[in-house]
């Protein structure tokens, strides 16, 4: 057929048509009165309150709790009736459905666990309703004053890729052309304002919430700390949903007016195109802690730029995503390594700002010396020299005296198995956290700290000369980068570490945010993992092969001429 | 079309039939009698045993063989729950080989009819047979080769002691506790009649509850980022530490053991385990720096009256009685 106006007008005549039924339901959608209390329940939903959520929220229900002051961000006060996840219009009260949306799947990010799996269906509904008689300001039976006006969203528009992983979707395959226009939406709204150049959420340090609580933009690129991601993060739905209703109670606004909903599921394929695809834990709702650390073999020397190729690394978890076919780099993965505050010992860290670091590595047996890529995201840096930020990377001080699985105490070692601490502190140049996105990013002055740790109490500087070198780093839209590099063996085997190839090392990782004034003990930590200098590739793998298919086939000649034989002496009388 | 043709493709068939479309049916959540994976496989043979004789095929004892060997590799990769480690897998699978050769070896007729096809196929009697195999197992040979000499490293597995013997005695904030007798000084009155309280609400009104909210308090400020705000181990931080943090909730930990117990674990963290428990690894912090030794017990308290679990208890508190000494 021929494309001509006739025919475009034949195609556009049943969309059309769509569009005209479908309409007045998404922009006409009738105001309704909000869901009332069910009286009935009360006394159940009291019962249920005061034994789970009373704890954080509080006895009045002002997000007071005992935990309340050592929580980031802090349990929800429901006495204005502000809720952050609904699919009723900004500013507006939710709908019974999505309270209880939200008790049953938690909030991904933070101490808000799913209910879903301890409560029942009845006490969940209990408990919302009870919830609802907490909202002192309003009221959900105010069938007056209140109305919700109930948003449509549409339907995905793209069928895509849900990966290999057993009961986890990924949502790969949305065409690039609809993420291209999504980020021409991103501009044009100027969501970097507050989410960061990147989508790391490193625009805007000064944000509050409504109660003057300090409150951050979320980091796209860490999707599965989305509120409202409902265990299942890497849905596009839950950003359309969020841009569509805006969060109640913070400065997200909603962007119902200015975008229209084919534009947001655009804006929503970039902003998911950011989340890196890693195997998500059903139970922690985070993904899964790489406990190996594979140093790659490296011939000639490694690349000292944190820049070069040879640092690239893909967006996806390899193991479950094939890398992309134009995917220059020779390192197959970065590392996920969770973080978490230091509360274990002495002053405590329960409001750290970094929740994971990417790791990768490389060592050349020419240089004889091993490199560590460490990166993570952090919104904002410090500008102060009393308080600088800071990532370390700490080893069993003596390898060799370690007998099985013994360690050190993770926590800077112990009194008889000390640590070989390699800090890097670093203040960022020309830097100020209220700068507009700088694609450049900002080059940091790094001094590298060896410490010699016999407990968090017991630290002590390393006198004797300095082995390790951080060669590159880089601060670029609230990612940090520190290229660390060592020797493998030092003149020093007294306190220094000698990194064996081809075995098991504990390593294990600690980092400090100047800004949240972290300073020794108080800081964000990881538990033990390994690491191993892998050793090459054997020359072996491009000659066995061959040589033992050549041989099978020389034992399938004999195989035939003995059958052959065999069955002419049959023939012949001579066997039987 | 030849009828040992006509068997296989029944049997790809059938198998790949069932297993995409009716194995689903058959593993739902909650298997019941019918409803079940081991039925599902019963009604796989029955339908190869009923197509074959309706359709009178008479499969050779070759196909015969390929059959029975295969339905059990199907069995124990896909039907046998839960799922065998891959070492008992190649055990069970050695054990299954050579239960089907016993099958066609029973006796001579039928290893010589097993035999034909394959002494035609190598001395190039089915032609294209020979060409297919003998091409396609030098490359087979030569993949697994490449595939046994790449290098492939896994982190070490570490076994570790969930629950150490504990010390006779304790010294916490310089007093001694011993362990065997040690109580809950807060343990005031039966838990069982405190479910239906309210924490604060109550607490000025009954002293239980008073020393459960002031227990939870601690709990909510210093606890539940590894043990969480559902008692169950997944709090905010636990999916960091390895070991990870202890769930309150599962039978297995506060349910079977003794309050003293606890107050030792609470009170001397990971730093106090013995070296089979990985002291080195656990988060838990020697809370004896952090918390009163009231606030120990009160936070112990708590934790049995939010998941209604019981301490354990020895002989004078049993109510069965036994033999009197």
């Amino acid at each position: 057929m021929k494309i001509n106006k006739k025919s475009i007008g034949l195609l556009m005549l049943p969309l059309i048509l769509l569009g005209v039924f479908f309409l007045p339901s998404t922009v006409f959608a009738a105001p309704q009165p909000p869901d009332g209390v069910k009286k009935d329940l009360l006394e159940k939903g009291k019962q249920v309150y005061f034994r789970r959520c009373v704890w954080c929220h509080g006895v009045e229900g002002g997000g007071d709790g005992p935990s309340a002051e050592r929580l980031f961000t802090r349990p929800r006060n429901f006495i204005q009736g502000t809720f952050k996840i609904r699919r009723t219009d900004s500013g507006e009260l939710p709908l019974e459905a999505d309270l209880i949306r939200t008790v049953k799947n938690g909030l991904p990010g933070s101490a808000m666990p799913p209910w879903g799996e301890v409560l029942s269906e009845d006490e969940v509904i209990a408990v919302v309703n009870f919830v609802k008689t907490l909202v002192q300001d309003r009221s959900f039976d105010d069938t007056e004053d209140e109305e919700v006006n109930v948003q449509e969203f549409g339907q995905m528009p793209w069928s895509v890729d849900q990966g290999q992983i057993p009961g986890q979707k990924l949502y790969l395959g949305i065409p690039q052309a609809d993420i291209d226009a999504g980020r021409e939406v991103f501009i044009k709204n100027k969501c970097f304002e507050c989410h960061g150049g990147e989508g790391r959420g490193d625009g805007n340090p000064t944000m509050k919430d409504d109660w003057g609580f300090p409150i951050v933009a979320a980091d796209w690129q860490q999707c599965w700390n989305f509120r409202g991601s409902r265990r299942d993060p890497y849905n596009p739905f839950n950003i359309v949903r969020t841009i569509s209703t805006g969060l109640n109670g913070t400065p997200m606004p909603n962007f119902k007016e200015q975008i229209t909903v084919e534009d947001r599921w655009k804006l929503a394929a970039f902003v998911n195109s950011l989340c890196p695809r890693k195997k998500i834990d059903k139970l922690t709702n985070k993904p899964v802690t790489d406990f190996l650390i594979s140093s790659l073999y490296t011939e000639g020397e490694v690349a000292r730029s944190v820049d070069d190729p040879m640092w690239d690394t893909p967006d996806h978890d390899p193991n479950w995503v094939t890398k992309p076919k134009d995917y220059p780099g020779t390192l197959n993965r970065k590392h996920y390594i969770a973080m978490g505050g230091q509360i274990t010992r002495g002053e405590r860290n329960f409001k750290p700002k970094v929740d994971n670091l990417w790791v990768s590595s490389r060592w050349s047996p020419d240089e004889k010396a091993v490199y560590y890529m460490v990166e993570y995201h952090n919104r904002f840096l410090s500008q102060d020299s009393e308080y600088k930020d800071a990532v370390a990377i700490q080893w069993p001080g003596k390898l060799q005296d370690l007998y099985g699985a013994e360690k050190p105490y993770f926590i800077f070692g112990d009194s008889k198995k000390p640590v070989d601490i390699w800090k890097a502190n670093f203040l960022a140049q020309d830097y100020s956290p209220t700068n507009p996105p700088n694609e450049k990013g900002y080059k940091l002055d790094v001094s590298v700290e060896e410490i010699v740790g016999h407990g968090y109490d017991a630290l002590t500087a390393k006198e004797t000369a300095p082995t390790v070198e951080v060669v590159d780093s880089i601060f670029k839209q609230g990612r940090v980068k520190i290229l660390f590099r060592r020797s493998l063996e030092t003149e020093n085997k007294e306190t220094d570490i000698q990194i064996p190839s081809e075995s098991f090392i504990p390593v294990s990782f600690m980092q400090w945010s100047g800004r949240n004034k972290e300073k020794n003990e108080t800081m964000a930590i990881s538990t033990w993992v390994y690491t191993i200098l892998e050793p090459p590739i054997p020359d072996s793998i491009y000659y066995m092969p061959p040589i033992m298919a050549l041989i099978f086939i020389g034992l399938e000649g004999w195989l035939v001429w003995m059958t052959k034989r065999t069955r002419k002496m049959y023939a012949e009388g001579k066997a039987k | 079309m030849n009828k040992t043709f006509i068997s296989f493709l029944v049997f790809v068939g059938t198998l790949v039939g069932f297993h995409m479309g009716v194995f689903p049916i058959f593993t739902p959540k909650e298997p019941t009698w019918v409803i079940n994976r081991y039925v599902y496989f019963l009604c796989i043979i029955a339908t190869l045993i009923i197509v074959n004789i309706v359709l009178r095929l008479k499969p050779p004892i070759s196909l015969n063989a390929l059959v029975v060997w295969s339905l059990g590799f199907y069995f124990y990769k896909f039907i046998l729950y839960p799922p065998i480690p891959w070492t008992l897998f190649i055990t069970y699978m050695m054990l299954w080989s050579i239960g089907t050769f016993l099958f066609i070896s029973q006796d001579e007729e039928t290893f010589r009819e097993f035999r034909k096809p394959i002494v035609k196929m190598i001395i190039g009697e089915y032609k294209l047979a020979r060409i297919v195999v003998f091409a396609a197992l030098p490359i087979l040979v030569g993949f697994g080769t490449y595939k046994a000499l790449i290098p492939k490293f896994q982190e070490p597995v570490e076994l570790r002691t969930v629950h150490p013997a504990p010390p006779a005695t304790t010294r916490v904030h310089g007093k001694t506790y011993t362990l065997e007798t040690q109580k809950n000084p807060y343990r005031i009155d039966e838990q069982d009649k405190y479910q239906k309280s309210f924490p604060f609400l109550d607490a000025d009104k009954q002293e239980y509850m008073k020393n459960v909210t002031e227990g939870g308090t601690v709990f909510f400020q210093n606890c539940h980022y590894c043990h969480g705000d559902q008692l169950n181990g997944l709090g905010m931080f636990s999916h960091v530490f390895n070991p990870t943090p202890a769930n309150f909730v599962d039978p297995g930990t506060i349910a079977m053991l003794r309050e003293s117990f606890l107050f030792w674990r609470v009170s001397k963290g990971g730093p106090g385990l013995p070296n089979e428990s990985t002291p080195w690894s656990s988060a838990m912090p020697p809370w004896e720096e952090h918390l009163t030794t009231e606030q120990i017990w009160k936070v112990i308290l708590f934790e049995y009256w939010y998941t209604g679990w019981h301490p354990r208890t020895f002989d004078d508190e049993s109510s069965i009685v036994g033999v009197k000494e």
